[in-house]
């Protein structure tokens, strides 16, 4: 179903207290499919963030029309949930706590709870580390508790904001097999913000590619990669190539 | 607020650290006391602490010192408790809402730098010698740094996790109870360490002014009287009785925020 996800003439301008006006958003058009993987790369501070923001209803923009299955975003809203780079755990919260707080924050019983988020803790991996705290946790495993959270409340997009760019390499690696393995079973729909062209192509069904702020689409690559995808597939010509593209696409756009 | 020790630290020499501690007050009233082996000694003008030590044990044993004590601890229960409650709401809404901190910002520092025990007196003709005087400058005294720190607190609490919780559909409820109150606990912790040795000073000074009995009431008439002994023997219960309750605090904040250890 095209449009699933529809934004049009998106335009969004930061007004600091003490500073000049950011524009962060100009023009801003994007459709997404359901179901799809899509990533976006752009240059920092092209108002990546800024999107993913919009969309999960937490920044409203100045001017624009942005709608989920034909309804517009007017706040925060279940059918969507974000997986944040800096993992945004409550400190003071166990591990099962922490995964169950959308569910808790919709009213749900603790024995309602408890089954949702018993499988996910086994599917993300932390059966046994029901109890223990986020410091208790490496950064994969903090990780893993913020896409168990945002996937507790069962939405059907799923928004994630450079989420593995606080790991380091190996634990990226095996975090974005674990996405695709969750992906592909949970059918959702992922908007996935990175700086890394190889994971973005690596994941998505498309990439697009954001101008430099104030942030537009500016291509969007279709990747035809056959699914499910390995680690190895990386080192195909076809990879390459379109690494190349992305990334000739993206230079222009960053200035240094 | 970082005040653990360095987490590689065995475990003697940990203990060795409190030795040394131990040994530097162990040195202090050694010194005292032996001053007056050179120093010609005037009971009238000074004590040393082998009477001091009588004089708590005779103190101690007539129960003029508990007795005392128990009438000090009713205002000060008071007074520190409502300090704390009423000091902890005023902090989160004033670092909360923003309007309410910049409304409220300076007449509080106003009250916080002035010397209030200079207002004792005033509260002592308005509500008299009792329970209720005293309470008012306990409380009046102890309730600054849990407003400040409870204010400190909020304005240290991550914005990430307020989207979190908004993003999920929290409510301005949740926020509170959810997020804000948790991050702002520890240093309303902090703020009750100090709030305790300001609220000392308000029964102290409560009684000093006017009261027939208590603790502050025993030092100053052991003063009057020269029984200097005596009057230092409840000055150290004080001290006492302020390190004890320091130091319960602190030990209560890691059983309480043990997720505090790893930050
Ligand atoms: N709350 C805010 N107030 C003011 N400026 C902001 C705010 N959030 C983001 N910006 C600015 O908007 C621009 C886009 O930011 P962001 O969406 O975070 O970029 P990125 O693409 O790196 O995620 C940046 O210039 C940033 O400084
Ligand atoms: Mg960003």
């Amino acid at each position: 179903m095209p449009g699933y996800i529809q934004g049009r003439n998106v335009n969004l301008t930061f007004r600091p207290p003490n500073r000049g006006p950011v524009r962060a958003l100009s023009n801003f058009d994007i459709d997404i499919n359901e179901g799809e993987f899509l990533s976006i790369v752009g240059p920092s501070g092209c108002g990546k963030s800024t999107f993913l923001n919009v969309l999960l209803g937490l920044v409203k923009p100045d001017s624009g029309d942005l709608q989920i299955q034909g309804k517009p975003i007017v706040g925060p809203g279940t059918d969507r949930a974000m997986v944040f780079q800096e993992f945004g755990l409550l400190p003071w919260r166990s591990v099962q706590d922490n995964v169950e707080l959308g569910l808790e924050l919709k009213g749900m019983a603790r024995d309602a709870r408890r089954k949702v988020s018993q499988p996910l803790i086994e599917m993300i991996g932390l059966a046994g580390f029901e109890g223990h705290f986020p410091h208790e946790l490496s950064g994969g495993m903090k990780q893993r508790v913020g896409l168990a959270r945002a996937l507790a409340t069962d939405p059907h997009v799923l928004l994630m904001d450079e989420p593995f760019a606080a790991l380091d390499a190996q634990t990226r690696d095996l975090m974005q097999v674990e996405l695709l393995r969750v992906w592909q079973e949970a059918r959702k729909t992922v908007l996935f913000v990175t700086h890394q062209i190889d994971e973005a192509i690596y994941l998505s069904d498309r990439v697009m590619v954001m101008t430099k702020r104030p942030g537009r689409a500016k291509t969007i690559f279709p990747i035809n990669l056959p699914r499910p995808r390995d680690y190895e597939m990386r080192t195909t010509p076809e990879f390459n190539e379109l690494k190349l593209e992305i990334w000739n696409s993206l230079k222009d756009e960053i200035t240094v | 607020m970082s005040d653990q020790a360095a987490p590689h630290q065995g475990f003697a020499s940990r203990y060795r650290n409190v030795l040394l501690g131990l040994l530097a007050v162990a040195i202090f009233f050694a010194a005292w006391q032996a001053v007056f082996l050179f120093v010609p000694f005037n009971p009238l003008f000074i004590s040393k602490p082998t009477l001091i030590l009588q004089a708590l044990v005779s103190l101690l044993v007539s129960g003029d010192l508990l007795h005392d004590l128990a009438i000090s601890a009713v205002p000060f229960v008071y007074g520190f408790s409502s300090a704390a409650v009423v000091g902890v709401a005023l902090g989160i809404v004033m670092g909360w809402r923003p309007r309410v901190g910049y409304t409220l910002d300076p007449i509080m520092i106003m009250f916080y730098a002035s010397p209030l025990v200079a207002l004792a007196p005033l509260v002592i003709v308005f509500f008299g010698v009792g329970v209720s005087g005293k309470t008012i400058i306990i409380f009046l005294l102890s309730i600054f740094p849990f407003i400040f720190n409870a204010q400190a607190g909020v304005h240290a609490v991550d914005r990430l996790l307020i989207n979190v919780v908004r993003s999920l559909g929290g409510s301005e409820r949740d926020l509170y109870l959810k997020v804000i109150v948790p991050s702002v606990l520890p240093y309303i912790v902090a703020g009750a360490r100090i709030a305790v040795g300001r609220g000392l000073i308000g029964v102290l000074v409560g009684e000093f002014f006017a009261a027939s009995e208590g603790i502050g009431y025993a030092i100053a008439r052991f003063g009057d009287l020269f029984a200097l002994d005596k009057m230092f023997a409840c000055i150290l219960c004080i001290m006492i009785i302020a390190v004890a309750l320091t130091e319960g605090i602190r030990l209560a904040e890691r059983v309480a925020f043990p997720w505090r250890v790893g930050q």
